[in-house]
C-alpha cells in the first residue's frame, strides 16, 4: 500500500437510535479519511456522536436500538459494514483496537489483568501457552507495569495504571487502527501526560493510525495530526491541526475557542456558545448550529450546508463560506 | 480580618488500613468577595477541606472562623445559622437534585427552611432566583431529569445562594459540563460574585477553569498545602516542584508551544499513615535527605508560600 492511500475511509455514515418510539438521528452523513499512521482527533461535546462512530467502525453499536442507515466503512480495502461477522471477529482486537474511556468498568473485575491481556493474545495468534504469556509480561512492561502484577485484579490498581493495562490490552496484538475513546478522560493531568506520551510512543513504534475521541482541545493539539470538529453528529469543520487551531473558520469551531478559559489571557469574561445543544430527536432542516450561531441568517435554516474547501484540505461546512468562494 | 479563617485544620478518617490523614494541618485565609481556588489531583483531600470549613463534616482539629467567630465546635440553633451564611454547590448537577422535587420546590426548600419568610416571600424569592441564574419560567414544574446538566447547575447555584450567604464553596461545580456550557456557568458564577460580594472557595482540578476565576490559589498534594499565591503568580512563577509538574502537564492548546513536561516518577499514592515530611518526595525529581523532615510554610514573596526545603536550590 503506497503512503499516500488512505488506510481508512468512511463515506457518508449515518447512524440512527430508537428510543421510545422516536427516532434520534447520533451520526448524520459523516465522512473521515486516515492514512497510515495518523492520528485524527474527533472533537465535540456530549452526544455529539463521537462514540457512535467509533463503535460503527468496530461494528459493536447495539441494535437495537442502533441501526446503521447508509454509509461505508472501508478499512484496508475492505467495506466492514459489508464483512460478516465471522470476519470482524478476527479484526476486532487485531486490526482495529478499542481504548475504552472509563478504565474502572473496562476491566473484568474478576479476572485478573494478566488473564485478560492473555484472553485477546491467545485469540488472534497462535501462540503456545508459554509464548503468549511471554508476550503479555512483555506488553505489560511495555506500559511501565511490573511483570509481577500480572496476577493482580484490577481494584488492586489505581486508576492510570487500570487505563494502562486497558492500553495494553489495545495494543497487544498489533493493531492498524486503533480508537482511543476519551483515553485520559478519567485520569489527573499529571498521569493523563505520562498516558498520552505513551500512546504517542507507541503509535509511532508500531506506525499505526489513531481516531483519538475528546473533548479536550489541548489533547488534540498535542497529539493529533488532524482534527474533524463533530456537532450533532455532522462534521462542521476539518483539516489539518494547524489549519484548526491557527485558522479555526466554522462558527462552532470559534465558539469553542471563545469558551475555553485560555492560559495566557487575563479577560473576565468567556464568550459562551448561546443556548443549548440541538434536540436530536428533531428532524433536520439546515444547520444544525443555525439556532445557537450568531451569524446565522434565513438561508442557514433550510437546506442543506455546502462543504467548503477553504484551503487545501481544510473544509468548513457553512454557507458564509460558500458565499464567499463564488 | 479574613471572612474564612482556618489554622492548623485537620481530617482524618478511620479506614482498614489505618488512618487517612485527607486534610492535614492547613491554614488559610479567605476574603471577602475574593475567590480561593483549591487545585490538586484527585483523592488530594480538596473537597474534604471545603466540606470541613463548611461544617459538612467535623474537624479533627484545627480552628475555623467565620468573620471572626469560631465556628469549629458549633452546633443546634447555631449552626443552622451558619451554615445559613455558608453554602455549597455541589459537582455533579446529576445526583445532587432530588428527582422528585420540581425546579420551584428545590429553590423554595432552603428559603421554607430558613423560617425568615413568609408563604408570599418565598413564592416573590424563588422566582427572583430563577431570573437571576437563568433559569427559563416555563420550566419552574420541570423536573431535575427534564433538565439539562447546565440548567440543573443553576438549580443547585439558585439554592446555594438562596439566603443570601457570604461564602459558598464550589465542589468542581463546572468539571460535568461540556466546554460551552462550562462557560455560561463560569459568567454566572462571576456575576454574582460582583454582585453579591462572594466569596468563594473554588476547588477543581482544572486548571484553566482556576486561573481564570480565581484571585488566589492554593495547591494541595496528599492533604497537605504546598503552595499558595495570587492566580497570576502562581502561573508566572510556580515554585514547588509538584506545582511545576502539575502546570507543564497541562496541554496547551498553542499548537507551537509543545509540551515541555516535568517528568514525574510513579504517581500519586495515599495518605493512608503517612510518613513525615515532604508527601511529594518519593515522587520529586530534586528530592534530597532533608525532605524526610516535616516541612514549613515559607513566604518567599508577598503574599506568596511554599512549602519545600529545597526552593533555593531549584
Amino acid at each position: 500500500m503506497s503512503e499516500n492511500t488512505n488506510f481508512l475511509e468512511v463515506k457518508d455514515l449515518v447512524v440512527e437510535y430508537t428510543a421510545d418510539g422516536e427516532i434520534v438521528h447520533a451520526v448524520n452523513g459523516i465522512s473521515l479519511s486516515l492514512k497510515k499512521g495518523e492520528t485524527l482527533g474527533l472533537v465535540g461535546e456530549t452526544g455529539a456522536g463521537k462514540t457512535t462512530i467509533a463503535k460503527a467502525i468496530l461494528k459493536i453499536l447495539p441494535d437495537p436500538p442502533a441501526k446503521i442507515r447508509q454509509g461505508e466503512i472501508i478499512l484496508d480495502g475492505v467495506d466492514l459494514l459489508k464483512a460478516p461477522e465471522k470476519d470482524m471477529l478476527k479484526i476486532r482486537g487485531a486490526k482495529i483496537a478499542m481504548i475504552f474511556q472509563d478504565p474502572m468498568t473496562a476491566l473484568n473485575p474478576l479476572m485478573t489483568v494478566g488473564d485478560q491481556i492473555m484472553e485477546v493474545v491467545q485469540l488472534h495468534n497462535n501462540f503456545t501457552k508459554q509464548e503468549a504469556l511471554e508476550h503479555t509480561f512483555q506488553m505489560l512492561e511495555m506500559v511501565g507495569i511490573p511483570r509481577v502484577r500480572s496476577v493482580e485484579f484490577p481494584h488492586q490498581f489505581s486508576g492510570g495504571m487500570k487505563q494502562r493495562v486497558v492500553i495494553a490490552m489495545a495494543l497487544a496484538c498489533n493493531p492498524e487502527l486503533l480508537l482511543a475513546d476519551e483515553p485520559t478522560t478519567a485520569l489527573d493531568v499529571t498521569i493523563q501526560a505520562q498516558v498520552l506520551e505513551m500512546i504517542n510512543e507507541l503509535k509511532v513504534k508500531l506506525n499505526s493510525s489513531m481516531i483519538l475521541i475528546t473533548h479536550d482541545l489541548g489533547v488534540v493539539a498535542q497529539t493529533c495530526d488532524k482534527v474533524a470538529v463533530i456537532y450533532a453528529g455532522e462534521i462542521m469543520e476539518s483539516g489539518s491541526k494547524e489549519d484548526l487551531f491557527l485558522n479555526p473558520s466554522h462558527p462552532y469551531t470559534l465558539g469553542l475557542f471563545g469558551s475555553l478559559p485560555k492560559m495566557d489571557d487575563d479577560s473576565k469574561r468567556l464568550t459562551p456558545i448561546r443556548g443549548m445543544p440541538l434536540d436530536p430527536t428533531l428532524d433536520r432542516h439546515g444547520c444544525p448550529f443555525a439556532d445557537r450561531c450568531s451569524q446565522a441568517t434565513k438561508a442557514c435554516h433550510h437546506g442543506v450546508m455546502p462543504n467548503v474547501e477553504v484551503s487545501k484540505d481544510h473544509f468548513v461546512r457553512c454557507i458564509k463560506f460558500a458565499k464567499e468562494a463564488n | 480580618m479574613a471572612l474564612i479563617e482556618v489554622e492548623h485544620l485537620k481530617k482524618y478518617f478511620n479506614v482498614a488500613s489505618g488512618t487517612n490523614h485527607a486534610v492535614d494541618d492547613i491554614t488559610m485565609k479567605i476574603e471577602k468577595g475574593r475567590t480561593m481556588g483549591v487545585v490538586g489531583e484527585s483523592g488530594c483531600g480538596k473537597s474534604t477541606l471545603g466540606r470541613t470549613i463548611i461544617r459538612l463534616q467535623d474537624p479533627t482539629d484545627g480552628v475555623i472562623r467565620l468573620n471572626g467567630e469560631d465556628i469549629t465546635n458549633v452546633s443546634g440553633r447555631k449552626l443552622r445559622e451558619v451554615r445559613e451564611r455558608m453554602s455549597i454547590i455541589f459537582q455533579d448537577p446529576y445526583s445532587s437534585l432530588n428527582p422528585r422535587m420540581t425546579v420551584e420546590q428545590t429553590i423554595r426548600e432552603p428559603l421554607m427552611e430558613s423560617r425568615r419568610y413568609n408563604r408570599k416571600e418565598v413564592e416573590e424569592k424563588a422566582r427572583e432566583l430563577m431570573d437571576l441564574v437563568g433559569i427559563e419560567k416555563r420550566l419552574r414544574l420541570a423536573y431535575p431529569h427534564e433538565l439539562d446538566g447546565g440548567r440543573r447547575q443553576r438549580v443547585g447555584i439558585a439554592r446555594a445562594i438562596a439566603l443570601q450567604p457570604d461564602f459558598i464553596m464550589c465542589d468542581e461545580p463546572v468539571s460535568a459540563l461540556d466546554v460551552s456550557i462550562q462557560a455560561q456557568v463560569l459568567n454566572l458564577l462571576m456575576d454574582l460574585q460582583q454582585d453579591f460580594g462572594l466569596a468563594y472557595m473554588f476547588v477543581t482540578h482544572d486548571l484553566s477553569v482556576v486561573r481564570h476565576i480565581a484571585d488566589d490559589i492554593s495547591v494541595m498534594y496528599l492533604g497537605q498545602l504546598v503552595e499558595t499565591a495570587p492566580a497570576k503568580e502562581l502561573f508566572k512563577q510556580p515554585l514547588h516542584p509538584y506545582t511545576k509538574a502539575l502546570l507543564s502537564a497541562i496541554p496547551s492548546i498553542d499548537i507551537s508551544k509543545p509540551m515541555q513536561r516535568v517528568q514525574l516518577k510513579g504517581e500519586i499514592t495515599s495518605a493512608i499513615n503517612p510518613k513525615p515530611g515532604c508527601r511529594f518526595a518519593p515522587r520529586c525529581p530534586y528530592a534530597t535527605e532533608a525532605c524526610s523532615q516535616p516541612q514549613t510554610l515559607t513566604e518567599v514573596a508577598p503574599n506568596h508560600f511554599v512549602s519545600c526545603c529545597n526552593i533555593q536550590k531549584i
